[in-house]
């Protein structure tokens, strides 16, 4: 997956429910320096009771916004959705650079 | 299912040595006397010339042997010996929390025990029992370990739906965790149960996990534990800056960062964050417990004699303001004449 462009990652889950699986693991892909390069990663836990949907809100670089439903896309598809425009804008960067 | 055999301990192996060896051994006790008259060092010596002669032994078609009873999967691999160290640990461990970690380096994993390890150390040792025993200070074994979440899955299974005990009653055959009547009953199980704690546990276990294990519900330890490992602002503050300065190195944070507390088991039974920090909160374990059980019992028990009291009691107050009453009435001269004579 293209971590690059990825500047914030807000997460709102409830582990005990399995809907939430896809958006925790969205969370174990993202690597270990990824803090490091600026990403803010915000992960919060709902309680055991609540039957709240898993949120996903990906921000990019250049302002894109994606509210991601895990349950919907899994894994797979969550990360299709964020390579989609990672690479569009791998190519904008790929041009600019030149 | 399969039956344990007959020839399945040593009494077996001793049967096929005595039947092979049955004629070498009575002649040997035969030449016994005539040596031994001599010396008893050249019966040793003699007996050493001609040993007795064994032969190969041969075992039995249906022998097992009794350290390597037969499984329902290889036993010899990584994946059956991980099931048997889970199933131990599940056995083993009434407090277990659950936390995903994601993407730790080892320096982050060192940093994280390091940190938990001196946290746990800081704790107060236990108190001497009313018997003058020492309970065993658990803080060396409170360990965070990561999970094989698949492995853990099967184990958590075979600890959670077969009874061991249940299935020695009911046939002859093996009841190990590996063993094909542990793999029958897990597999006849109904895991999607939502009021076993399987079922309530097993969407914890996905992803890269990571548990922390106690040999006791100690809330001393467990709080401890929380303020490194999840701290929240009133109830599990994290240790300041001051007093631990290796809490806020740069591995340690940025550890800590990635690695979130999901769940806990506490007793067998399902907890999330909120109630694993309730079992933190309870103030001196179950020591604490108890003494607050006694204080309630005893308070009870004080307003209930209060309240039985209380009718007597207003019976005889009322009765003897009474009497009083119609002692002054019938001789009320008697009090002025006592009055008297300190007013003269």
């Amino acid at each position: 997956m293209i971590t690059r462009f990825i500047t914030e990652v807000n997460t709102k889950f409830n582990p005990f429910s399995a809907a939430a699986r896809s958006t925790r693991l969205f969370l174990s892909s993202l690597p270990a320096n990824a803090r490091n390069q600026g990403m803010k990663i915000d992960t919060k836990l709902l309680p055991r009771t609540s039957a709240d949907p898993a949120v996903l809100l990906v921000k990019f670089k250049d302002g894109k916004e994606m509210n991601l439903d895990g349950a919907k896309l899994g894994i797979k598809g969550i990360i299709e959705e964020v390579d989609r425009h990672s690479r569009f804008l791998q190519k904008q960067a790929d041009l600019n650079d030149g | 299912m399969s039956a344990r055999l007959n020839c399945s301990s040593a009494r077996g192996v001793a049967r096929v040595l005595r039947s092979q060896s049955a004629n070498p051994l009575s002649r040997a006790t035969a030449t016994l006397p005539q040596i031994s008259i001599s010396s008893t060092r050249h019966y040793a010596a003699a007996a050493r010339a001609a040993p007795i002669s064994l032969g190969k032994p041969e075992l039995p078609e249906n022998y097992v042997s009794p350290n390597k009873p037969p499984t329902a999967r290889r036993p010899e691999t990584r994946k059956s010996q991980m099931i048997r160290v889970y199933t131990a640990l599940l056995r083993s461990t009434p407090l277990m929390l659950f936390f995903q970690h994601n993407n730790l380096t080892a320096v982050e994993w060192s940093a994280v025990r390091r940190e938990l390890k001196r946290a746990l150390s800081e704790v107060p040792a236990p108190i001497v029992g009313p018997d003058g025993s020492v309970p065993v200070d658990i803080a060396e074994s409170i360990q965070i370990q990561v999970l094989r979440t698949k492995m853990f899955d099967v184990a958590f299974k075979v600890v959670e739906f077969f009874d061991a005990e249940e299935a020695a009653k009911q046939s002859n055959a093996y009841t190990h965790d590996l063993s094909k009547t542990a793999y029958e009953a897990v597999k006849a199980a109904d895991t999607t149960n939502p009021n076993t704690a399987y079922a309530q546990i097993s969407p914890l276990l996905e992803g890269p996990v990571a548990a922390l294990t106690f040999p006791t519900v100690s809330p001393a330890h467990l709080a401890a534990a929380l303020k490194v490992l999840s701290p929240s602002a009133p109830e599990f503050p994290a240790p300041t800056r001051r007093k631990n300065p290796g809490y806020y190195e740069l591995a340690a944070q940025s550890g800590l960062q990635k690695l979130f507390l999901i769940g806990g088991r506490v007793e067998g039974k399902a907890f999330d964050y909120q109630g694993v920090r309730w079992v933190g909160g309870i103030d001196g374990g179950l020591e604490g417990l108890r003494s607050q059980l006694v204080y309630m019992l005893q308070s009870a028990g004080l307003g209930l004699t209060t309240a039985l009291e209380g009718q007597s009691k207003g019976l005889w107050l009322a009765l003897e303001s009474r009497r009083t009453q119609l002692d002054e009435e019938q001789n009320p001269k008697k009090q002025e004449e006592g009055e008297a004579p300190p007013s003269s």
